[in-house]
């Protein structure tokens, strides 16, 4: 009897592990950004820390997101083109992809990549540290690892994210005119003058404030899975994958929440 | 002689595991200290309590002075900045040069320039062996290179406590003799109060001037390493000799 109850009942406290599990890591998060927070009054900021992973996060990142991106606009126009053939649209296009590209794919897909390749490898970094004494070690020498590791790291991938961003909507808007021209025939000059003419700033502003969302949330969860490591090297793996998905999970609430809020 | 480190009934405990229960040890001012026991004594977590990264559950610390129980983070940091640190996995930040490693600690808590950084850090790594290894990477280098290295960086400021976690694990005899020998005539250079860790119990003992032994988080003994094979509990002058097995 006591079996079968115990068997019944074995859902019910894997959701209860479950929700504890994730209450657990949003709390260590929360926590996390309050630490963080509270280094900026008054500001505590590692400059010579901050450049390095300014440059660092920058440069590993410009090339596969210019890349990716570029496919973004070029598959978006490949998609239109029946529907924008068959309405014979072709005015509407640079507006089209303009719109999507600059409120909602260009933040979520560039975020995606920031994470997989910058937060992912912030995750990787920081349990390294961890795991072998270097955090530690900086608490030995009196140095606050918040501070020197993770306020210089929030920052720099704030401010990468932000500008990848620009950078992956404008070569995806140049992707989607060159694949336009191509594939529809239509001229680059009405290409931009749909952007121009339809585009709004508001529009450009949306995604530019979602893509700093975003930076601040991949920030925060690659930082607390790498400072919260356990298990020597196997869990360091365990805490970049962690890390990835909680990111994408927060990505993509955060921008139903922003779209909805301010969009 | 006052005590460097003094620890009063101190009890630390992880999850199930006792990891200390009810330790109370004194490090005296300007002696080389060894602290040995076999593995999961607690050893390491008592270093750690003694440099401020563990708090206990119970118990008193008092370190160079003060007493850390309770202290806020800048206090703690400014306990901290006076004790110079080597761990067992020697904590080199792979991200810098072997002598970026060494001058980190003089960047961050003197006002020295970078000449007087350079030539300090030059110091150090000719007086561990290490000299013209500056710009070399702590990846490139041996187990006992790093050691050296971690030692340089640990004594750089020449704080008036020094602790060593296992200094020797993972070398070889003849290294790790060389590396104790590096750390008692750093001691006596300086006068600085060493506490030392270390499972080379028979290197460590032909250098320490007091020994503490551990077991499963007991102190069995702590005091003069010439009274240690006389002491009352058994299991501190068996272990010295070599005659205690694992269970």
């Amino acid at each position: 009897m006591s079996r079968l109850l115990s068997i019944a009942l074995a859902p019910i406290r894997g959701v209860g592990r479950k929700f504890s599990d994730v209450s657990f890591q949003t709390g260590g998060i929360v926590l996390l950004a309050l630490a963080i927070a509270r280094r900026f009054f008054p500001p505590k900021i590692d400059m010579r820390e901050l450049k390095r992973h300014l440059y660092a996060m920058g440069n590993r990142s410009v090339l596969v997101v210019a890349f990716s991106s570029f496919f973004v606009g070029v598959t978006m126009v490949v998609q239109a083109t029946i529907l924008v053939q068959e309405l014979g649209a072709y005015s509407l296009v640079g507006w089209g992809a303009a719109y999507i590209v600059l409120r909602e794919l260009g933040p979520i897909f560039v975020a995606l990549m920031f994470s997989g390749r910058v937060g992912a490898n912030n995750t990787a970094d920081l349990a390294t540290m961890v795991i072998t004494e270097q955090v530690d070690g900086l608490r030995a020498l009196s140095i606050d690892p918040i501070s020197y590791l993770i306020v210089p790291r929030v920052i720099a991938m704030v401010i990468m994210c932000f500008i990848l961003t620009i950078m992956g909507n404008t070569v995806a808007m140049v992707g989607a005119a060159i694949m336009a021209d191509l594939m529809l025939n239509i001229d680059m000059y009405v290409f931009w003058k749909g952007v121009h003419d339809l585009t709004k700033l508001s529009d450009m502003w949306l995604g530019l404030e979602k893509s700093v969302v975003f930076g601040l949330i991949i920030a925060m969860s690659s930082s607390f899975y790498g400072l919260n490591v356990t298990g020597g090297a196997p869990g360091v793996g365990k805490a970049v994958n962690a890390s990835v998905v909680t990111s994408a999970v927060g990505i993509f609430m955060s921008d139903y929440i922003l779209t909805f809020i301010i969009g | 002689m006052g005590a460097v480190i003094s620890m009063q009934g101190v009890a630390k405990r992880f999850g199930a595991r006792l990891a200390l229960d009810s330790v109370t040890f004194e490090v005296p001012e300007g002696c080389f200290h060894g602290l040995v026991g076999p593995g999961a004594a607690g050893k390491s977590v008592l270093v750690r309590i003694a440099a401020g990264l563990i708090v206990p559950e119970r118990g008193s610390v008092s370190v160079l002075g003060v007493d850390i129980g309770g202290l806020g983070q800048v206090e703690l940091q400014r306990v901290r900045s006076k004790i110079g640190m080597l761990f067992q996995g020697n904590a080199l930040f792979d991200y810098m040069t072997v002598g970026e490693n060494v001058a980190f600690p003089l960047r961050r808590l003197t006002n020295m320039n970078e000449d007087e950084i350079r030539e300090n850090v030059e110091e150090r790594l000719a007086r561990v062996g290490l000299g013209g290894f500056s710009e070399r990477d702590p990846a490139s280098l041996s187990g006992g290179q790093k050691k050296r290295v971690g030692i340089a960086r640990a004594t750089i400021v020449r704080q008036p406590l020094i602790i060593y976690d296992d200094p020797t694990a993972g070398l070889d005899p003849v290294t790790a003799s060389r590396i104790f020998e590096i750390l008692r005539e750093e001691q006596e250079t300086t006068g600085a109060t060493v506490l030392a860790i270390s499972s080379d119990v028979d290197s460590l003992v032909k250098y320490a001037d007091r020994i503490a032994i551990m077991d499963r988080g007991v102190m069995h003994y702590h005091g003069p390493l010439r009274d240690a094979y006389d002491a009352a509990d058994p299991f501190v002058g068996g272990f010295l000799r070599g005659e205690w097995r694992s269970a």
